[in-house]
Parts: C-alpha cells; structure tokens; sequence
C-alpha cells in the first residue's frame, strides 16, 4: 500500500518538477528518452508544463540551487530523486506564478521545449493553465487540496471530491480543516520558509496519519502528505490525503488475533498464574495470623509486629503486581509505543512463568548485558513475543531428562543500534524441513498448536523494526532470536500513532 | 515437654512464605530454621538430634518436595514431613502418604491447620526419637553377649527350657544356666518375660511413624 502511495507522490512530484523545468534558450535541455516522452505523453494526454522566465530569474538568485537545477536540466525533465516522503530535493515545487501552459510536443524530439510566456496573451493563458492543472490533478486517484496560507480550499480534485462527498464547487474556500480536523498548515508553511535549507537539516517529512471527515460526518483514517508550494511568490500547500481504512483495519484484525492467542497462552498458564497469587496470599494470611498470636502474648514484640506489617504491604504489593500484570497482557488495547527496557519486559515474562517452569522442573536462566539502551515499543507486545518463545522453549524440553531441563534467554547488543534477543532451549530442536514454514500462520508441530504464536511473533517484532528467525544448536535443541532497533531507529521504525 | 526442645524445619523457594511461615510457626513457640532450596537444607542438615519435623513446599526447584522426601527415607532418617502446596492433586497426596507424609496441606494454609499438624509431627518424632533410643539401648546391651550367650539368648526367648537349651547346644543344663543368669545381667532384665520383649523390639524392625 505504502510503495503505491510513493509511486503515486513521485508522478505527482515529477508533474510539480515540470513546473521549473527549460527554459527555451537552454538549447538540448530537458530531453527526455524518447520512450519516456512517450509513455508521459499518453498518460497526461500531451500535457505538460513550463515554467516562465520570471522564474528563471528567481532561480538565479540562488547560487546553491543553481547546481540542482543544472544537474536536472542535464538529466532531462525528471528529476534525479524522487520519493513520496521527500517530496523535493529543492526548494518547493513552484507553480511559477501559476503559468503553466502546453508542452510543444509537436517540436519532437524536443518534446519539452518550452516556448517563451510572452508568445501567448496573459489573462487567458493563467485561465487555461488553471484548468489544464486541475484535469491533471482529476487523473490522479488521490484526493489532492490546494489550500492557501489561510487554510481556505484553493481547489480540489476529482479524488477528493469522491472521498470527502463534497462537489468541487462546495469545498472552494472551505477551510481545510473542516475535512481534516488535525492538520496543521502552519507547520507546514514554516517549513517552508526554511526551505531553501539543506534537506537533512529539516525534520519534518509531510506525511501524518490523522482522521479525516467526510460530509456525512464518518470519520477514517488517513495519511496526509503536505507539500509546500508557492503560488503567486505566496506560500500555500498542497495536500494529498490517501484514505488508510483498509490498512488501519489490517492491522486491527492482526492486533485482535495478537490478543486472541494472547489470552489463549495465558489460558493454558491459567493453573500457574493462579500459583503466583496463591503465594503471596499464603504469606499475608500466615503473616497476619503469626501478628495476631504476637499480639495476643505479654509483653507485645512490637518489633516484630511492625515487621510484620511491612512484609504484608510487600505481599500486597506482589499480589496486585501479578493481577496488574496478567489484566495488561489480557487488555485489549491500542498499540503504545513507548521507550522500554527490554530486561523489564522479560522480567514481567519470567515472573508469569515462574510456576509453569517450577511445575515443569525447568530452569530459566536470564543474562541481559547491563545498561542496555531501551528500545521503542508496545510493552504487551513484546511481552507477547517473548512469552511465546519461552513457553514454545518449555513445550521443547518436554521428552528430556531433568538435567537438561534448562532454558536461557539471553539479551546482547547487536551492532550498532540493535539488540538481539536469543531463547535458547535444550530440546530436541528443529527438523531440517521446518524452517522456512516455521513463522508461516497455521503451521505448528505441536500436538494442539493452533500455528499462529510464532506467526504473529514475527508480526510484531517486524512491526517494531527488527527481525525474527530460528535455528539450531551446535550440541542439542534451538534457539529463537529476534532483534529490535533501539535509539532513534526505533522511534522511526515503529508505525505511527494510531487513530 | 516437646515444644522446647523441637525444632520446626521450613523448607520454600519463595522468600516471603518462607518468612512468613517461619514467622507464624514462631509465634507458637517452636524453634524454627528456614530453607530456600531441598540442596541447601540437605547440606546444612545431615543429621539431625532431638525431636524435629519438616514443613516442606512440594514445587521447589532443583528438588521438589516428593523427590527430597525419597530422599530422606533412604538415608533412613525419621523426620516427620508436612507438605504444602499451591496445585496439589490427588496422585501427588497419596504419593507423598504412602511415602510417609504425615500431613498434606493446601496454600493458603491457616494456623487452625498448620499448627495442631505441627504438633502431631513433632509427636510422632518424639515417638520415634524415644524408640529409637531405646533400640540403640538394646543394640548396645546385645553387643556386650558373647556369640554363645547370643545363642542361648536367641533359644530362651523362643520359649525353651534350659534343659532343651542344654540339649540343643549340646552341653551341660548346668552350664546353660550361667548363660541365662550372664545374659539376663548384661541385658539387664529381671525376667524371661522382658527379656523376650526386649529381644522382640531389635528382631522387628520399627517402621517409621
């Protein structure tokens, strides 16, 4: 979905590009191969754009730009980068005083020679390259809005209309906000004052997820990508708006089936997690009665009574750590994405399976490299994975002698921004075949396996970044490992927020 | 008096019960040492004197309960065992019974049921330890019988006359009855009768519990 979305921004910037491009005494520029020529030649029915030459004038005021554009010209009309993201290399596309006119196509094999504004007589041509733009922007399936700096609807394409239920003529001077009710233009149009800075200097990249408002007042998903523009030397945007319903429903199917299986593990766990409370309500109920026989005797230990009361506090506090902990792994909520130390998600874990391993006569032993940086994640999530495959690591030790009966989780920074995570069991490992079908849904080798844990696993660690595989010990069992990014590349690598 | 001089053994993995218990089995004033592991406790305890019983958790790591259990009845040591536990099952009760246990308690466990099976425990051990005493008692006297005195010992008890004693062993009647007043002395009994029960204690073996 996303790759469609760059393809569509990039034609979208390639027609915004044409915009600045040749200026007729530039003799050889702007020659396209002649395939490419063709293929835009019949998709943008023998449009194409020209920039005046006042906006020659306006590039020759900038010495740095300069290069780029030189370097565009050589490379013909497209320019050398194009992303969905980054919409340009340069600074904004520029609609060069709304002039924008018909491409000389007939002057093949110069397709883009361009012919000077002053051939054609002012006040039609703006008219008609309106126009001509606008059918443009209707061929595109995106919902396209021009806005000024004020926020009013300058225009809007075909797309938009059908997406948003409004006609073009009702959404003309309608403030954008009305259909997307968190966008910011301002962040926007500062941005693009600063836009002649180095692009690695900038931060902002256009592109937000937010809701957006139909007229019948239904609300969806959607991701917005603003490009700064300038219309009449006047800063203004274009905003694209890709309706994301189908994606945000994938991923709400995908986290309904995470808390799914989640309750189903914890389920299974049922019998050990009721153990884990049992203990500390064991030590409250002796620790009260051993106060009240103290009490009860002359003279009173208050020493030992008040110590009393501060291991039933302890207690307490342990009894409603385990409670508040099995509710978060049951709670069905929205992905969160926070800073996380990877050593407290597995400690949670380990604590949960304290009593199935004690139950199962297994060892888990834990070895986290100490002042490990957090990693950015959904804590159930993560939570989730590693109690997969720790239980997946109990199911192994089943058929082995107590002495084996032993599995070890071990965190390690990997490279740079990277930890990796290793589950190690002593098993019977994995069958040579298995590999490649091991993370596929449905496919398990256990008994009443449902084939989803590993599945999903990889869902979610793929969702925070990183990347999850198996593989087989030198003497016996397997082990699972999974990487997370940690610092900054975790932040980028987590999906956005949610609407 | 049993209390003052027994002594209550805790044995659980997880620290708080484990405080907690010590605690309560405290404050009816039994003298109480706590284990974290079966390992630890059987290495700081091989031998114990006096009367004593055992609170042990059944899931423990590395040992479990039921294993530690087999393991002191094979090294031949009578302590009484009171088990507790969080999931226990009926085979894992009947196991741990047969084997011995004298009581098979359910966390949380109350001090209502804790402490009487504590009491019972520490009976049976006291019970055993006084046997006990006794036997290495008789064991100590039997040693002192030359062969042929543990010859006449063995026929006597067996309700024969010292004729047929005489007869058996193919000496003088006469000779027998120094045995018997030899053997009577150093087992010190006064009759035939608490001679037989004495050496009716040594020939069976005395089960445990």
């Amino acid at each position: 979905m996303t790759s469609f979305s760059a393809v569509i921004a990039s034609v979208l910037v390639a027609l915004l590009i044409l915009f600045q491009i040749r200026r007729t005494r530039m003799p050889g520029s702007a020659v396209g191969s002649p395939a490419d020529t063709e293929l835009l030649r019949q998709r943008y029915n023998n449009y194409a754009f020209a920039v005046s030459d006042e906006a020659a004038g306006m590039e020759r005021t900038n010495e740095a730009f300069r290069e780029q554009t030189d370097f565009r010209r050589s490379a013909g009309f497209r320019p050398p980068r194009l992303s969905g993201r980054h919409i340009l290399p340069t600074p904004p596309a520029m609609f060069s005083r709304g002039r924008f006119r018909r491409a000389s196509f007939e002057n093949e094999p110069h397709p883009c020679h361009v012919k000077s504004s002053v051939e054609l007589p002012d006040s039609g041509r703006q008219s008609r390259h309106d126009e001509r733009f606008g059918a443009t922007l209707d061929l595109l399936p995106l919902a396209i809005l021009a806005a000024n700096p004020q926020g009013q609807i300058l225009f809007a394409n075909a797309a938009a209309e059908k997406l948003f239920g409004y006609s073009r003529e009702e959404l003309s001077g309608v403030a954008i906000n009305e259909l997307v009710p968190a966008l910011q233009l301002n962040a926007c149009v500062a941005d693009s004052a600063h836009a002649d800075l180095p692009l690695a200097g900038r931060e902002w990249d256009g592109h937000r997820d937010l809701v957006a408002k139909r007229r019948d007042g239904t609300e969806f998903p959607a991701e917005v990508t603003i490009n700064p523009v300038s219309w009449e030397n006047e800063a203004c945007t274009l905003t694209i708006v890709i309706d994301r319903t189908e994606r945000y429903e994938l991923l709400r199917n995908r986290q309904q089936l995470a808390h799914l299986t989640r309750v189903s593990t914890l389920g299974e766990l049922a019998g050990s997690l009721a153990h884990e409370l049992n203990q500390p309500l064991t030590a409250i109920l002796s620790n009260a009665q051993a106060a009240q026989r103290f009490l009860a005797t002359e003279p009173v230990d208050l020493a030992e009574v008040r110590e009393i009361l501060h291991d039933l506090v302890e207690d307490n506090h342990r009894a409603s750590e385990v409670i508040r902990k099995i509710r978060a792994l049951v709670k069905k909520g929205e992905l969160e994405a926070v800073p996380l130390s990877i050593a407290s998600v597995i400690r949670d874990v380990a604590l949960l399976v304290h009593s199935d391993a004690i139950v199962r006569g297994i060892r888990v032993r834990v070895a986290v490299t100490p002042e490990l940086p957090p990693v950015h994640g959904d804590k159930v999530q993560l939570q989730q994975v590693v109690l997969n495959l720790l239980l997946n690591a109990f199911d192994a030790l089943e058929s082995c002698s107590a002495l084996n009966r032993e599995v070890a989780i071990e965190v390690t920074p990997e490279g740079g921004d990277l930890i990796r995570v290793a589950v190690r069991d002593g098993g019977t490992g994995l069958a040579g075949n298995t590999f490649d079908k091991l993370f596929l849904p449905f496919f398990t080798s256990k008994r009443d396996g449902l084939g989803l844990g590993l599945s999903i696993s990889r869902s979610i660690v793929e969702m925070h970044g990183g990347r999850i595989w198996a593989q087989n010990n030198e003497d016996r069992g397997a082990v699972f490992y999974f990487t997370l990014p940690t610092g900054a590349r975790a932040e980028r690598s987590f999906p956005r927020g949610q609407p | 008096m049993i209390e003052a001089t027994s002594t209550v053994f805790v044995v659980d993995d997880d620290d708080a019960v484990c405080r907690a218990l010590t605690r309560l089995i405290r404050s009816a004033g039994y003298c109480v040492e706590s284990f974290g592991s079966a390992r630890e406790f059987l290495e700081c305890r091989p031998y114990i004197q006096g009367c004593a019983c055992l609170v042990l958790d059944v899931g423990l790591p590395d040992i479990n309960g039921l294993e530690l259990q087999n393991e002191l009845n094979a090294l031949n040591r009578t302590l009484p065992i009171i088990f507790i536990t969080g999931h226990g099952d009926i085979s894992m009760t009947v196991r741990a019974m047969k084997a011995g246990a004298t009581d098979f308690l359910a966390k949380p466990v109350r001090d209502s049921e804790l402490l009487p099976a504590i009491a019972n425990a520490l009976r049976v051990s006291s019970q055993a330890l006084s046997s006990r005493i006794e036997l290495d008692c008789i064991h100590h006297r039997m040693a002192r019988l030359t062969p042929r005195e543990r010859e006449v010992l063995a026929l006597l008890v067996e309700g024969r006359l010292n004729k047929q004693v005489a007869c058996e062993l193919g000496v003088a009647e006469k000779t027998i009855k120094v045995h018997r007043a030899r053997v009577m002395e150093k087992m010190e009994v006064h009759s035939l009768v608490e001679l037989a029960r004495v050496a009716d204690k040594v020939c069976t073996p005395l089960s445990p519990g």
